[in-house]
This record gives C-alpha cells, sequence and structure tokens, in this order.
C-alpha cells in the first residue's frame, strides 16, 4: 500500500490530485484543503460536466477511503438514504420467539443493529478509521425535505435513529455534495458547507486533463481539441448553444476521434462527430456553420 | 499593504471587517461564517493572495451570484482598504435611499391613517363591494391607469388578498414518490406493522398502508410588462403571489428582455414585492419581444423545466414586435419542455376576438389552452378555467 501523500499543503492537494489523474483549479484545491482540516462538508456547483463527480473519486483514491456515493433524486426518503429495518428477519425473529418469550423481550430484540440495513449515510458514519468519502450526488434533484434532513449529519456528523439512538460518526466522512443548480438549496444547508463554483477548466487544464484521460491522443489532436473545446465556450460562440460541452464532453470526443484514427481535425470529422459534442439537435445545427470559424489556427483569432 | 501576523489579531481584525464590508454590500454573512474564515486564513500560507482569496471565497460565500461582487470587494478590500471604503460610500446611498424609500409609510397604511381621520365625516360605505367592480373592470378604472409598480393602495390590497384567499387556484397536484401513512396506497408499511406486531406478541392484526403524497406542481409565470399589458401586469402579480405561495415557482417578466422576479417573489409581502419588482424591470411600459425572452428562457434558465413537469402560465396580450419565426420556434420547444402552457390573455374578452396580430396566433397555434382575464374581480372563472384546461 503506497503511504497516502501529503495533504498539508494546497500544493500537496494538487500533487496528490494529479497523481489520481484528477487536474484541480488552484481555487479548488484550496478548498478541498480547508475541507479537510476544518471538517467541513463541501458544496460543488457548476454546469454538469465540469468534473465534480469525479473529484469526489479521485479524493477517494488519494485518501485511500471508501467511496460511498448517494445518488439523489425525487422523493428520496431516509430509508433510501439512512436505514431500513429488515423486516423480513425481523418477521421470522417473531414468528420464532413468539411462543417461548416475554413481549418486551420482543419487542427489544427486535431492534437490534443486526436487523439494520444500513444505507450510504450510515455506512459514512460508522466506516472504521480512517473513515469514508461520502458523496452526496445532485442533492438539488432531492425535495426540500430531503435537505431538511440532512442538516444533522452535515452540521454534527451524526444521525438519530428512533429506536436506537443517536449515531456518532467514528471518523469524520469527508463530505462531497454536488448540485445541478436545478434550484436553490436551502440557506441551512450552505451554511453548514464550504462552496466553491465550478468553472470549465482554463485551456492547459484541459490539454492536461485531455493527455491524461486520452493518452493515446496525439500531443497536436489533443491541443486542437482543446481549442476548440474552449473557443465554443467562449462568449462569442455560447450563446448560440443550449449547452456547451463539458470536459467529459471533450474526453469523450477525443476518445472517439483517436478511435477513428483521426491524427488532425478537419470540417468533416467534427461534422460527423458533434454528435458527441452536443446532445440536442439545434445545437447540432447551431454548430454547422461555425466548424470553419471554430477550426482556425490560433495565429488568426 | 501589510497583512500582518495571523497571531496578533490583525489579519483577524481585517477579516471581520471585510466580512461586515461584505455583508453590507449584500452578502448573506453571520460571525460563525466570518470565525470559520479567519480560521480557514491561519491554515494556509497566507503569502499567496489568491490562495488567501480562494480560502475565504469558499468559506464566505454560498452561491454564485455572490462571487463577482466577492472578488472585487476582495480585490479592492485587501489592495486598497481606502478605495474599499469608497466602494461602500458607492453603493451605500442607493442602500439608504432604498431604504428611506421604504421608510414613508406604505401607501396602503396611509389610506387605513387618512381613513381613520375622516370616518367621523362619512358614513360607513358598502365600499369593499363597489371598490371591487371599479377596481376590476379594467375598462373605466382610473386607478389603475396609472398602473406602474408602486405599492398597492388600500382597496386593491384587500381585494388582491381577498381574492387570494378566497378563490382556490386548482393548481393541480401529482402523486409525488414520497409516501405517507395512508389506507389509499398498496404498499404495506412494513415499519409500522412490525411496531404494531411486537406490542401485540408478534401477531400482525391489521396491515397498515403507504400511499403517495400529493405534491404540487412547480409553476413558471411568464408576465408581459409591455405597454400594453401594464394595467393588468401589477395586479396579476400581486394575485399570483399571494394566491401560489405553496407552490414551487419561477417567475420572470418580459417586455423587451426578460428580468428574473422569483428572488422579489420569495419575499413575504406584496409590497416589499412590487417594490423590488419595479426597481429590477428595467424595460416597464416598453415593447414586447416574446420570441427573444423565451429564448433567454431556453439558454440561460432552462434547467427550471426539470422533467416536463412544469405548468408554464403565460400572461400576454400576444401583441409581439419581434419575429413570428423566432417564436413559433421557442413556443415549440417551451411545448415540449413543459407539462402545460396557458395563455391567459386579457384581450380575450372582447366578443369575436380572433388571434389576428401575428405574435397571437403563433401564440394560439402552440398553447394548450387560453384563458380571459381582462376581469380579475371574477377570477373565479379563471380558477375554473385553468382546473379544466389542466385535466384534460
Amino acid at each position: 500500500m503506497t503511504p497516502v501523500p501529503a495533504l498539508d499543503s494546497i500544493d500537496g492537494v494538487i500533487q496528490a490530485l494529479a497523481g489520481a489523474g484528477y487536474q484541480a483549479h488552484r481555487r479548488l484545491a484550496t478548498a478541498v484543503f480547508l475541507s479537510l482540516r476544518l471538517q467541513r462538508p463541501l458544496l460543488l456547483e457548476g454546469e454538469p460536466g465540469v468534473g465534480k463527480t469525479e473529484l469526489a473519486k479521485a479524493l477517494s483514491q488519494v485518501l485511500q477511503r471508501p467511496l460511498l456515493r448517494l445518488q439523489c433524486y425525487d422523493g428520496m426518503e431516509q430509508r433510501e438514504a439512512l436505514y431500513e429495518w429488515n423486516h423480513a428477519a425481523q418477521l421470522l425473529h417473531m414468528r420464532a420467539a413468539q411462543d417461548h418469550a416475554h413481549v418486551d423481550e420482543v419487542e427489544r430484540e427486535l431492534y437490534q443493529p443486526k436487523y439494520l440495513i444500513r444505507r450510504p449515510l450510515l455506512q459514512a458514519l460508522q466506516t472504521p478509521a480512517p473513515g469514508a468519502v461520502l458523496l452526496i450526488d445532485e442533492i438539488d434533484r432531492a425535495d426540500e425535505p430531503f435537505e431538511a434532513f440532512l442538516l444533522e449529519y452535515l452540521g454534527e456528523y451524526q444521525v438519530t435513529i428512533p429506536e436506537l439512538g443517536t449515531i456518532t460518526a467514528d471518523s469524520t466522512p469527508v463530505t462531497i455534495l454536488t448540485s445541478n443548480r436545478t434550484r436553490d438549496l436551502h440557506d441551512a444547508v450552505k451554511r453548514r458547507c464550504l462552496y466553491h463554483w465550478m468553472d470549465y477548466p482554463e485551456r492547459d487544464q484541459e490539454l492536461a486533463i485531455l493527455r491524461a484521460k486520452v493518452p493515446q491522443a496525439s500531443q497536436t489532436l489533443a491541443e486542437q481539441v482543446a481549442l476548440f473545446v474552449s473557443r465554443l465556450r467562449s462568449q462569442a460562440f455560447s450563446n448560440a448553444f443550449q449547452r456547451g460541452p463539458g470536459i467529459a464532453e471533450s474526453v469523450e470526443w477525443a476518445k472517439a476521434l483517436v478511435a477513428l484514427d483521426t491524427l488532425q481535425l478537419d470540417p468533416e470529422v467534427v461534422h460527423d462527430t458533434a454528435g458527441i459534442l452536443f446532445k440536442q439537435r439545434e445545437d447540432i445545427a447551431a454548430l454547422q456553420p461555425m466548424i470553419t470559424d471554430l477550426l482556425a489556427p490560433e495565429a488568426a483569432s | 499593504m501589510q497583512l500582518g501576523d495571523a497571531r496578533t489579531g490583525k489579519l483577524a481584525d481585517n477579516i471581520a471587517a471585510f466580512g461586515r464590508a461584505l455583508r453590507r454590500a449584500g452578502v448573506p454573512m453571520d460571525s460563525s461564517r466570518i470565525a470559520l474564515a479567519q480560521t480557514a486564513a491561519m491554515l494556509i500560507a497566507i503569502d499567496r493572495k489568491d490562495d488567501l482569496a480562494a480560502a475565504l471565497e469558499c468559506v464566505m460565500i454560498g452561491q454564485e451570484q455572490d462571487r463577482t461582487v466577492f472578488a472585487q470587494m476582495f480585490e479592492a478590500f485587501f489592495r486598497n482598504p481606502e478605495l474599499a471604503h469608497k466602494l461602500l460610500a458607492q453603493m451605500l446611498p442607493q442602500a439608504q435611499e432604498s431604504a428611506k424609500a421604504a421608510v414613508p409609510r406604505r401607501a396602503r397604511v396611509q389610506e387605513a391613517l387618512r381613513a381613520v381621520a375622516t370616518a367621523k365625516n362619512r358614513p360607513p360605505a358598502k365600499e369593499d363591494e363597489v371598490e371591487l367592480d371599479a377596481a376590476m373592470s379594467a375598462s373605466q378604472a382610473i386607478r389603475l391607469h396609472h398602473a406602474d409598480f408602486q405599492s398597492l393602495n388600500a382597496s386593491e390590497y384587500h381585494l388582491v388578498e381577498q381574492l387570494a384567499r378566497t378563490i382556490p387556484l386548482a393548481l393541480p397536484q401529482i402523486k409525488g414518490r414520497r409516501t405517507q401513512a395512508g389506507s389509499m396506497g398498496h404498499r404495506l408499511d412494513w415499519t409500522r406493522a412490525m411496531r404494531d406486531a411486537a406490542r401485540h406478541g408478534g401477531e400482525l392484526i391489521r396491515l397498515p398502508h403507504l400511499q403517495r403524497r400529493q405534491q404540487p406542481l412547480p409553476l413558471l409565470i411568464l408576465i408581459d410588462v409591455s405597454g400594453s399589458m401594464e394595467r393588468y401586469a401589477r395586479l396579476m402579480m400581486a394575485f399570483l403571489h399571494q394566491s401560489t405561495r405553496q407552490v414551487p415557482r419561477s417567475v420572470f417578466a418580459f417586455g423587451t428582455e426578460l428580468t428574473d422576479l422569483t428572488g422579489p417573489f420569495r419575499m413575504a409581502d406584496t409590497d416589499d414585492m412590487l417594490l423590488a419588482v419595479s426597481e429590477k424591470i428595467a424595460d416597464f411600459a416598453g415593447g414586447t419581444r416574446l420570441g427573444l425572452s423565451l429564448g433567454q428562457i431556453r439558454t440561460k434558465h432552462q434547467r427550471q423545466l426539470v422533467g416536463r413537469r412544469t405548468v408554464v402560465l403565460l400572461i400576454t396580450d400576444g401583441l409581439d414586435t419581434g419575429s413570428t419565426n423566432d417564436l413559433s420556434q421557442e413556443l415549440s420547444w417551451l411545448k415540449r419542455h413543459c407539462r402545460k402552457l396557458l395563455w391567459l390573455n386579457p384581450l380575450l374578452r372582447f366578443d369575436g376576438y380572433a388571434p389576428i396580430a401575428s405574435g397571437a396566433q403563433v401564440l394560439h397555434r402552440h398553447v394548450d389552452g387560453s384563458v380571459a382575464i381582462h376581469n380579475m374581480a371574477r377570477l373565479q372563472d379563471l380558477a375554473q378555467a385553468i382546473k379544466r384546461l389542466l385535466k384534460t
């Protein structure tokens, strides 16, 4: 087992994350560093595909802690997020104990930890040292009552189960929340978290990501892809599209280009693979007339 | 500027002052955040200014909109505190102004006071009923002629409040995915069954059920504030502000451009809301470019139409000055992304109204239904019509 890299400085965080294949901006690294040191949850907001979820994965790798993921969705309830009793086992227990045990005893025995089904939040609290990385993904998809339910966890790293009492974290889990801003989160959640807005990466950084994720792509191709995508996101072009391509898309695109044995971008290949960058018919149509401008060599721009 | 040593407290003081400055600039800030920011600053090596900025930002800011204010304030504060004071001084008169504007009594308070003063001379009139018709029939109402976004006067206020309270705007509900105890569902409530059974020596005497909880569909309200709509827009906003309180809603005003009113609509008081709205809308009583405004919804606020569940209320007379082709495209996009698209049209009151204006024709083609809103005293009809249209 390799030793945990030094995370005692911002540079240390950047290097460690880079070691896990995640190119972090210095701002982001500062937020991560503080979140680790202050033991506060980190709320990441940003456009889809800027690497919010990836950060949690990379962190779990760097810290060598298991990653627990809670994917939020509309109508999520306590039993999917925190715990549920194993009712079938409880029923069997009751049947077995029915004849010889006293009623009070049956009731007490029914709520033992062995009949508890642990869901991600509880798992995160009970993971033995060094603890877990808990990713609460797309929290904006869950509804507001669920946010309120999370407050106890986010503030104190503990949860309360009526039958068992309060469960406190054995070792503080590193908690990452992500949101795509389909709605505003409540202030109470934000107050308990550090906040970081993730932008699309700079071109050099994107190039580094492409080189790391798609090593088969030639330097020229990776540079061209980074330039093309960064131009797409620039003010001049981005207004034409409903949704600009994220990093995930540019990585996918680079992979596709490699698969097609492309050595250099040309209008035709861009035209043929536009479906990887954009997922809307209107956006693909809007891209067509711009391809030549977007592919213009840098000196001309 | 020398930042000083954190341990001597100079940096800590600076951060506290910085936090207060941010608060004055309108960023939500409490002392626990300031304390956390001080701790954070101690943890990082503060020889790099950008690190300090990043550290303070992730502790002190909670939403993307505040980032620009933060960046400017940080730049000013930690480079040149004098400049920061000037910056604040620039901001302050505005804040004081708006504070002053709020201090003079609201129209309804003043009216109420006046009413007390003259009550002796006047017999108690059946003012409410009379006012109701006069205020709401849009044709002759002089009081509504100056319908800029000032606060409501007393009679209007009562009327709106009364309407909002008495008329159940039957906004649709759907069965959500959350459950609650109830007899209408098919799923067994095992947790409760076990608890009961344990109490009865392991005997399952009755099987409690879970049913799906009803939840309201989110609303997207688009209000035309162009010249031709000005007399309706304000009262409609006041009415919707009160009657759709329980519903998750996004509100936008459009004229020549789009203004996000969701923030003002979160205010509790309708007068506060109208004040904030009038401050926000730059193009009140101008022209209408519906296509362009819808385009802005599509590009910037698309996420609010998540899951095709949103009910869109489009309040306009359809006298659009933009291109009909654009409008048609935007409307068909909007229709694909919402559950129902309803057009509330004040011109529908005229007998034999036909959508002749080109914009109105396009609207007529795309919407799921249109409702007349010219006479708000009969909002009852509106509520009924909405209910009927949403059922189909």
